[in-house]
């Protein structure tokens, strides 16, 4: 995928000038699963589950080369052919392998992030494959040739009204379809997907080492249709997925669902051991893509490797009040929100990502909302001190951060420059930090008072 | 050198001088009171229908199920009493029967075998599953330390097809069923 992530400020600005109803459908979705995880976590003693997944995560992470040797070893012996990628140039020739091999025509996908990242639809696309999305929300995305805005709920930033015209101009539903008969709709073409198709692919919330089973969690239903009707299976996994004992899934499989969706586990989990025995139904070949793409980087990085316990559950993004207002578009890669902001810089280097540290208050509540844990606070302002550090941070902003930092500690400094401020015309167009701010903007308007005086008042 | 050789040597070196991180055991399980009863309530919070029966109330309720329909698909696994309708495909059945693996209570969940066969479990709107009672763990944990044998893919259904991807309104049978009815049969078949 395209790396648009130094566009961010801009971008952000830009959606919410042009496009403001995202903001409203991200705000409404995102609260509702933030509700909804807040109530399951409750359930639970939540803290010693979040510990002992961290616990395992380590574990995992600091014996990955054991661990990825010992998956292989157990999926080779179940009759799954295993692969290991760098990135999205090994990954293509693997499947366009397969796909040569099989005479593959068309494609049902199960939605996955990795396969985002490695660019898989229009490599199958230029292959002449006919490629169908068969989460819902991926699929709404697809016909609308977007990128996901969301981990868990691709289609967030889209209101009823937008999925109402989409379906209108593509399938002649009428303008006020309800959910109910848009969902047919799609079931209906996808169904027909579903039993045509000649390849399954997927990524894989988990591989279990000491069993080699692939884990995949949904609500729908179509990662178990995408990983049973087509003849051949395909799941990209990225080598951090893996978790070294069966019965692990027992803490990480119901631990996901609340923290993404607040469920106490998904509707359909898929447990995959090889491929179909012989007059069994399911795929004849399963072959499992071991991808590195950036994160062997970020576990050589003592600062940034607690990153790679990510789990992709999109809690953290539901809590953000930075995210919720744009959704994840302006991010400019696949992953956005919070964790966005701190894999990214580590998957893709902070030179094409700097301003993404920067798209947090640091409030927090990433952190309270994280399954594994994971420090994003913490690791932001690690971020923002590197892009200082390597001057990738704008020149004036240290400048305007010592300024700052002086009037603040001095009463009568902050007293002066406040009616000073207050007093003055502002130069908003000569200043090239405001310009993002007052582009498409009504102009900046001091309060005629100063807060101190407002609080006095107030007070009285 | 290949990629299998280049990733595995950037991780060992990436882990030399790092601590190694312990493994935590499993905690114990709680000891629950009643699965079936528990298991009932969590299958109705998903939004799927739970009923705790005897082999003639199971046949009743395929029965009911049953009624104004064409034929049934049934899995490998489903004993000849319960096939009371003609055997249709899974892509053409209105209905489909399976017989679990085990069950979980604590998270209202049916796991289902490959070896009973995949489209009976995903292909028709509505689908019924049968469990002995005994098969009813209290929790994942029991479930998966107690599992021995493998299937080639095993699928854990905890209700029906769900999604809130159109406007956030939840629709249900998107892919899979859209209704779930698990029968939890008491004593012998």
């Amino acid at each position: 995928m395209q790396v648009k992530a130094k566009l961010y400020p801009k971008e952000a600005a830009r959606l919410l000038r042009e496009h403001p109803g995202v903001r409203e459908a991200v705000t409404g979705a995102t609260l509702h699963f933030e509700a909804n995880r807040k109530r399951a976590y409750q359930e639970i003693d939540a803290e010693i589950w979040r510990e002992r997944a961290r616990r395992v995560k380590d574990h995992l992470l600091t014996h990955l080369d054991h661990y990825l040797e010992l998956a292989e070893k157990r999926l080779q012996e179940k009759g799954v052919r295993v692969y290991w990628a760098e990135g999205p140039e090994e990954a293509h020739r693997i499947l366009r392998e397969i796909v040569a091999r099989h005479g593959v025509k068309r494609a049902v996908k199960a939605k996955s992030m990795l396969t985002e990242e490695l660019g898989v639809n229009p490599l199958l696309e230029s292959l002449g494959v006919e490629v169908y999305e068969t989460d819902l929300g991926e699929y709404l995305i697809q016909l609308l040739g977007e990128p996901p805005s969301h981990i868990v709920g691709p289609a967030i930033h889209l209101a009823l009204s937008d999925i109402q015209r989409l379906f209108h101009g593509r399938f002649g539903t009428p303008l006020d379809a309800s959910p109910e008969a848009l969902a047919a709709v799609a079931r209906k073409v996808l169904r027909e997907a579903f039993l045509t198709a000649d390849l399954g692919i997927s990524g894989a919330n988990f591989l279990v080492a000491e069993t080699g089973t692939l884990a995949l969690m949904e609500n729908e239903g179509n990662i178990r249709l995408s990983t049973s009707l087509p003849r051949v299976h395909v799941a990209f996994v990225g080598i951090e997925k893996l978790l070294p004992r069966f019965a692990d899934l027992a803490l990480f499989l119901p631990l996901t669902a609340r923290a993404a969706t607040g469920q106490r586990l998904s509707t359909y989990v898929s447990l995959i051991q090889g491929p179909a025995k012989e007059g069994e139904e399911g795929p004849k070949e399963v072959h499992v893509v071991l991808v590195d793409h950036g994160r062997t980087t970020l576990l050589h990085d003592p600062e940034a490797w607690e990153v790679l316990r990510c789990l992709r559950c999109g809690a953290c993004l539901n809590a953000c009040p930075v995210y919720r207002q744009t959704g994840g578009h302006p991010y400019g890669y696949v992953y956005s929100g919070p964790i966005g902001a701190v894999l990214d810089p580590g998957l893709l280097g902070l030179e094409d990502t700097y301003p993404l540290p920067y798209a947090s208050t640091l409030c927090g509540a990433c952190y309270e909302a994280c399954p594994v844990k994971i420090p994003i606070p913490k690791l932001l302002l690690t971020w923002r001190k590197r892009a200082v550090e390597r001057g990738l941070a704008p020149t004036w902003e240290r400048g305007a951060i010592q300024a700052f930092s002086k009037v603040m500690q001095s009463p009568s400094l902050y007293r002066f420059f406040s009616k000073a401020l207050r007093g003055l015309p502002l130069p908003q167009d000569l200043l090239p930090l405001l310009k993002a701010w007052t582009e498409g903007r009504g102009p900046l308007r001091p309060s005629p008072k100063p807060f101190h005086q407002l609080w006095q008042e107030l007070k009285e | 050198m290949d990629a299998k050789s280049r990733i595995l040597s950037r991780i060992r070196h990436a882990l030399k001088g790092m601590p190694k991180a312990l493994l935590p055991e499993h905690p114990h399980p709680a000891l629950a009171q009643d699965p079936a009863e528990l298991f009932l309530k969590r299958l109705a919070e998903n939004g799927a229908e739970g009923h705790l029966v005897d082999k003639e109330g199971a046949r009743k309720l395929l029965a009911d199920l049953a009624q104004g329909l064409p034929g049934a698909a049934y899995g490998k696994g489903v004993p000849d009493a319960f096939r009371l309708l003609p055997e249709l495909p899974p892509e053409e059945a209105p209905l489909g029967v399976s017989r679990a693996l085990f069950a979980v209570a604590e998270t209202g969940t049916v796991a289902l075998s490959s070896e009973d066969g995949r489209r009976v479990q995903l292909l028709p709107p509505v689908h019924l599953v049968l469990v002995e009672e005994e098969k009813v763990y209290p929790s994942l944990l029991e479930a998966f330390l107690d599992l021995k044998s493998f299937p080639s893919a095993i699928g854990l259904h905890s209700g029906p097809s769900k999604s809130a991807d159109i406007g956030q309104v939840m629709v249900k049978g998107v892919h899979g069923p859209g209704r779930l009815v698990v029968a939890v049969l008491q004593g012998s078949w």
